[in-house]
């Protein structure tokens, strides 16, 4: 086959597996061409193609994939349903390829392969393989692309972990300076929740640059290493069962036992996980009342002066809390 | 140990009691869904959550408050988030300062011992013959109640005195609750049948058809639902269920593998599959599969019930909307929440109707 482009919606999964995703694909050959970051046109977009009780980030998935669809041969989605033993993805990545097609036509064919380790041990590497089947007849080069691939994307999320004691290092609990008012000093906030929500800046109407610009220190759950969630993970009675959320609270209950300054968790309105997730981590955070913990929750609706307003008062809180406990020890 | 189960229709105030009663449990149900198990639900459960989530852990502290010490539900491993509803309504309840044993059924899963600790407690020194006979009992109990309720929604558009299927149907209940043996769930079952076929119009053949599908809880818990399924039929409305419990139970169990082992793909599914041949959790799939079977064999309509924010459901109704275009086959959606009224639903249905009702006519004069 010739030149032929590949469209990959910028949302959802995107922000998990872009790195493996589009190298493999550019591995086989192919123009990938990924979708601009989300903007008021392209989430307009989505919510008018989406049925309207499909949560935002869907929403925003719609909007990608309308704003691809005309400029590409094939568009990637796969299904993404279980990449790790007794944990799935949400209903919606479930269907997803099948949501799309329902609601979206005429679309450009889609490659949707289904990622479901529970079949085999091997199925993930699999169906890349078979995805590339139908790309180029060269298995080789099929082969060498998806293992290129796969060592970039594990190097990349190593990369990012916060090695044992690096929290230390961070100064967690800053002693605060009594005639300083807390003025220069840098709070360490956790940022967690699905890193669709986290890292699409327009999606949560620019948190991180509005907290860096408070000078606030950003911890995220990429910064946790797998194995110290799944530790963390042992503390509740029942093992959650999604792969998102594991992460999600995992990492909360890491930032939570380190007691660091404070952790906002990014939900969505009609997310099925978050609701229940969103209840574990507040009565959770309840344990530790020296860490300030708080939800923003957002929807198509929320507007960003309301988000400025809550950030501020959120950070305020922290260092009114912070000078509190210095005058007092 | 003071059981208390949550209300699922006649199921759990029938079938689900008489077993545990049987195992020689103390057994206090809930009182019946009302406006404050709703409120309840609504003041403590996580503001977004699914409605059943809510109305259950209403049942639940309804059910404390009259005595109960141990709650009774039922677990599972996702992707739908009903397999955590049981951890998290025990969180809740143990926040508000609740003391309470919750036994949450399910196949064991890394947590092996805590399953064999909650069977071993339910089973309360009875012997394995006598844990068969409760549950054949109440399996019977099961299989008649949705017989007779099916036979019902084919009763209620025809009967000739308003109301009478549904007396009809309370009084075979009534004795149902009280019988101890197989066989006279049987007799009370034919019984009833015979006195419901009693008060048919017979005359009254053509009538509109409507399947009816959705979640689970909210399409079998006439509370939650405003009780469509009468309404409609006061419509002179023939409704067919798509959702029963008995799969759902043997799934549930993992009984499964009595039936042939793996879990094999169903008629129902295979009638989803060109438009969503993956699994979903919950009853995603069979929503889809039910409307394309339902259409194939010449219904006239479909309606499905979803709560606010159900994640498999909303991948559902995104499909049907392309299989109902697709097949020229109405279908309703209604999403429930906590404000859902009941005048807006009426209004709705009747709305539904006359529509099918149309369509039906043109059909028959071209
Ligand atoms: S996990 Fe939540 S936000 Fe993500 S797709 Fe599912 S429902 Fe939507
Ligand atoms: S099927 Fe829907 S309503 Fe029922 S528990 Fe799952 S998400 Fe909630």
């Amino acid at each position: 086959m010739g030149n032929f482009k590949i469209g990959v919606p910028r949302a959802l999964l995107y922000y998990e597996y872009s790195l493996l995703w589009i190298d493999f694909l550019e591995g086989l050959g192919a123009e990938v061409i990924v979708s601009s970051p989300t903007t008021k046109e392209l989430l307009d977009l989505g919510v008018k193609s989406a049925i309207s009780e499909v949560c935002l980030p869907v929403k925003v998935f719609y909007g990608h994939v309308m704003s691809l669809k005309d400029k590409v041969d094939f568009l990637f989605v796969p299904r993404m349903v279980c990449v790790e033993k007794g944990a799935y993805f949400c209903p919606k990545f479930l269907g997803l390829p099948d949501m799309l097609k329902s609601s979206l036509s005429p679309l450009p064919p889609l490659i949707e392969p289904t990622i479901d380790v529970r079949k085999s041990a091997t199925n993930f590497k699999n169906a890349f393989l078979e995805v590339g089947k139908s790309i180029t007849s060269n298995s080789k080069k099929i082969y060498c692309s998806f293992i290129q691939a796969q060592k970039n994307f594990w190097l990349y999320s190593a990369a990012n972990k916060l090695e044992e004691g690096d929290l230390n290092q961070l100064q967690i609990n800053q002693p605060i300076n009594k005639s300083s008012k807390g003025e220069g000093i840098s709070l360490n906030v956790a940022l967690i929740g699905h890193s669709y929500l986290l890292d699409d800046s327009f999606v949560n109407l620019n948190l991180i640059s509005k907290l860096k610009k408070a000078g606030v220190n950003i911890l995220t759950a990429e910064m946790v290493s797998k194995k110290e969630i799944e530790k963390q993970l042992k503390k509740l009675y029942k093992p959650l069962f999604w792969t998102l959320s594991k992460k999600t609270v995992g990492a909360a209950l890491y930032f939570l036992e380190k007691k660091i300054d404070g952790i906002i968790h990014l939900s969505t309105f009609e997310c099925g996980e978050d609701s229940l997730v969103g209840e574990i981590i507040r009565q959770e955070s309840h344990k530790y009342p020296s860490v300030a913990y708080t939800e923003f929750v957002f929807d198509e609706h929320t507007g960003e002066a309301g988000i400025n307003t809550r950030t501020e008062a959120f950070l305020d809180m922290i260092i009114r809390r912070k000078i509190y406990e210095s005058n007092h020890t | 140990m003071k059981v208390t189960i949550p209300n699922l229709g006649n199921i759990t105030l029938i079938a689900a009691k008489s077993l545990f009663v049987n195992l020689g449990h103390e057994v206090i149900m809930p009182p019946p869904n009302s406006k404050r198990t709703l409120d309840l639900g609504v003041r403590y459960a996580p503001e977004y959550c699914c409605l059943p989530l809510k109305i259950v852990l209403g049942n639940f502290i309804e059910g404390l408050e009259k005595g109960a010490d141990t709650l009774l539900m039922v677990g599972g491993w996702g992707p739908c988030r009903f397999g955590y509803y049981a951890e998290t309504q025990k969180r809740i309840l143990k926040s508000l300062g609740y003391k309470f044993e919750m036994i949450s059924l399910e196949v064991p899963r890394g947590n092996l011992l805590h399953q064999l600790h909650y069977v071993h407690r339910l089973m309360n020194k009875n012997s394995f013959s006598t844990l068969i006979k409760s549950f054949r009992l109440a399996w019977a109990q099961v299989v008649a109640i949705e017989d007779l309720e099916q036979e019902a929604l084919r009763t209620r558009p025809r009967e000739k005195i308003k109301g009478e299927t549904t007396k009809i149907l309370q009084a075979g209940f009534s004795l149902m609750e009280r019988a101890q043996s197989v066989e006279e769930v049987e007799k009370i079952k034919q019984k009833t049948l015979k006195n419901l076929e009693r008060i048919k119009d017979q005359g009254k053949e053509d009538l509109i058809k409507i399947k009816l599908v959705g979640e689970f809880y909210v399409a079998l818990e006439p509370f939650v639902n405003h009780n469509i399924e009468e309404k409609l039929g006061y419509l002179g409305v023939e409704v067919e269920r798509g959702v029963s419990v008995q799969p759902w139970v043997t799934s549930a169990l993992n009984l499964n593998f009595l039936k042939g082992g793996q879990k094999k793909e169903g008629p129902v599914e295979k009638a989803a599959r060109p438009y969503l041949p993956h699994s979903v959790g919950g009853e995603g799939q069979p929503t889809v599969g039910n409307v394309v079977l339902a259409s194939e064999r010449g219904l006239d309509g479909a309606i499905q019930v979803i709560p606010f924010t159900c994640m498999p459901e909303i991948v559902a109704e995104t499909v049907v909307k392309k299989v109902s275009e697709d097949l020229d086959f109405p279908v309703l959606t209604l999403i429930y929440d906590e404000q859902t009224g009941e005048e807006g639903l009426v209004t709705r249905l009747e709305a539904f109707v006359d529509l099918l009702k149309s369509k039906k006519l043109n059909r028959c004069l071209t």
